[in-house]
């Protein structure tokens, strides 16, 4: 709780898996870390440390404490964060980057100069332009084509919606300058839980936020921050929802809550949710039609981090999972780091950007028949480039259960005000007090 | 028939094991569990096929990419 560096260990109780923690100052820690199947020891994916051509950081202090990125550091860039303004227009009661009315927007000059950075420290990886809210610049499009033009292939936007229904023309001008994909916050299909989470219903807007993106042939990830108790119940019925929008919703990307920046009261062991739990959740709110066993570790971040797994949507509705199953009784051997982030980037630019137009009726997913017996290899590929949903999550760690060991795989990195590369979590690290490690 | 699969000069080969000329035919081939047809060169009698460098390379490494979330 005060961001002072002390040993951890993991304690296994049953099917539990807790951190267990001794602060000279606070007092011992125990947070739940999983619960339930697949066992946490059989979810693994390991793999070989990446060397970087070029580290923005020196060692001095030791992890993690020295992020930008620092040669202690174990993986590549695969996406980087480039927070464009702290603005924002909901002002929600939980917000992990603390937004609201902080000042002027960085300038071209100064986003122009994180870009570079980035291509010196990460070159190749995805792009996400995040804030904020990074639709309230009416200049976004000019940081969209000003990434694309500095080389960077799939650009996306992180974003709460609200313009993107409101006004079409701005969304066409973001595609326009070359946008990828909309990640697009997406809590509920019902006002519920947006009027706890976000303090007001927002379904509306959600929804005509996608319709927009589907008029305009725009990809969507949806993305649901998840609280036991306020909308875990909705993991299924936003899988339903996604079904329903493909080809134009491309992914579901679940996020448990985590306790960054402004987050009223705690977050006890009850609210925190477990990878394996959402796992088990998806399974059982879709009737099997995702099943546990379709998901896998991931090849890029620390196994421990996130799951991951594609499905193809068949015409008739059914779904068929792509990605091969988990094995829990194999030790898969380790696996180049720097592959892993590189089939990552390129998974991610492939399976969360808006598909290529088709010519079949069966990959339209417009009710054509499906042809008797198996496909054709040009079926299949067809299929799978258009009418599939990519289903993952990320689990975030917080000052509560946060583990240097596995915050040095880290893949997703905010870039900083001074152009520095830092692993998501420890960006928005946010002690009891709320003090940070990073965030400005 | 498609003969998508199939170019000219792949008629040309001979069965290794038989020697005999191949045929077009529809076959099915299985990956990771799953099963595709395609239309591939086959030796009539011991029904062996021949695959192509680009179709190995190409459509073939697609699915082999889709399948193993490469």
């Amino acid at each position: 709780m005060c961001l002072s560096l002390i040993p951890a260990r993991y304690e296994q109780e049953g099917d539990e898996v807790f951190q267990v923690k001794q602060c000279p100052e606070h007092g011992s820690f125990r947070t739940v870390i999983w619960r339930g199947p697949p066992d946490m020891a059989t979810w693994q994916r390991p793999k070989i440390p990446a060397k970087l051509d070029y580290y923005a950081s020196e060692m001095e202090r030791g992890c993690p404490f020295d992020c930008g990125l620092c040669p202690e550091h174990r993986q590549r860039t695969c996406t980087a964060i480039l927070e464009v303004t702290q603005r924002c227009d909901l002002g929600c009661p939980v917000c992990y980057a603390d937004s609201g009315d902080q000042g002027p927007d960085p300038s071209h000059t100064q986003i122009e100069a994180w870009y570079r950075a980035v291509l010196r420290g990460g070159a190749g990886c995805n792009i996400q332009l995040s804030g904020g809210e990074p639709t309230l610049r009416d200049d976004l499009p000019e940081l969209i084509a000003l990434g694309r033009e500095l080389g960077f292939g799939f650009v996306q936007v992180n974003t709460n919606g609200l313009r993107l229904g409101r006004e079409p023309q701005y969304l066409e001008a973001l595609v326009q300058a070359g946008l990828a994909s909309i990640f697009l916050q997406f809590d509920a299909v019902d006002d519920r839980a947006y009027e706890r989470l976000r303090g007001r219903a927002l379904l509306e807007d959600k929804l005509r936020a996608l319709e927009a993106c589907a008029r305009l042939g725009v990809g969507v990830v949806l993305v649901p921050t998840i609280l036991p108790g306020v909308n875990l119940d909705q993991v299924g019925p936003i899988l339903k929802l996604a079904l329903e929008h493909s080809p134009t919703v491309r992914g579901v990307h679940f996020q448990p809550m985590s306790r960054f920046g402004r987050f009223p009261g705690g977050l006890s062991d009850d609210q925190r949710l477990t990878l394996p739990e959402l796992i088990q959740a998806i399974d059982r709110q879709t009737e099997g039609r995702f099943p546990a066993t379709s998901f896998r570790p991931p090849g890029c971040e620390n196994s421990l981090c996130s799951f991951q797994g594609n499905f193809l949507l068949h015409p008739d509705g059914r779904v068929q999972a792509l990605s091969q199953a988990h094995d829990p009784a194999c030790c898969p051997a380790p696996e180049p780091a720097e592959q892993g982030a590189l089939r990552t980037i390129a998974r991610v630019s492939r399976n969360w950007a808006a598909p290529e137009p088709t010519v079949s009726p069966q990959a339209c997913g417009c009710g054509a028949p499906q042809p008797e017996g198996p496909l054709s290899l040009e079926q299949f590929i067809e299929m799978a480039r258009r009418r599939t949903l990519s289903v993952s999550a990320m689990a975030f760690q917080d000052a509560w259960n946060l583990d240097i060991d596995r915050v040095r795989d880290c893949c997703i990195h905010v870039v900083s005000p001074q152009g520095k590369l830092v692993p998501f979590c420890l960006y928005n690290l946010t002690s009891s007090s709320g003090e940070r490690l990073y965030r400005p | 028939m498609n003969m998508e699969n199939i170019r000219p000069g792949d008629l040309e080969w001979r069965c290794q094991k038989c020697g005999g000329n191949l045929e077009p035919a529809m076959v099915t081939v299985e990956y990771l569990g799953n099963e595709f047809t395609t239309e591939l060169p086959r030796c009539p009698r011991c029904g062996l096929v021949m695959i192509s460098e680009s179709l190995a390379l190409g459509k073939m490494a697609e699915v082999e990419q889709i399948l193993e979330d490469k």
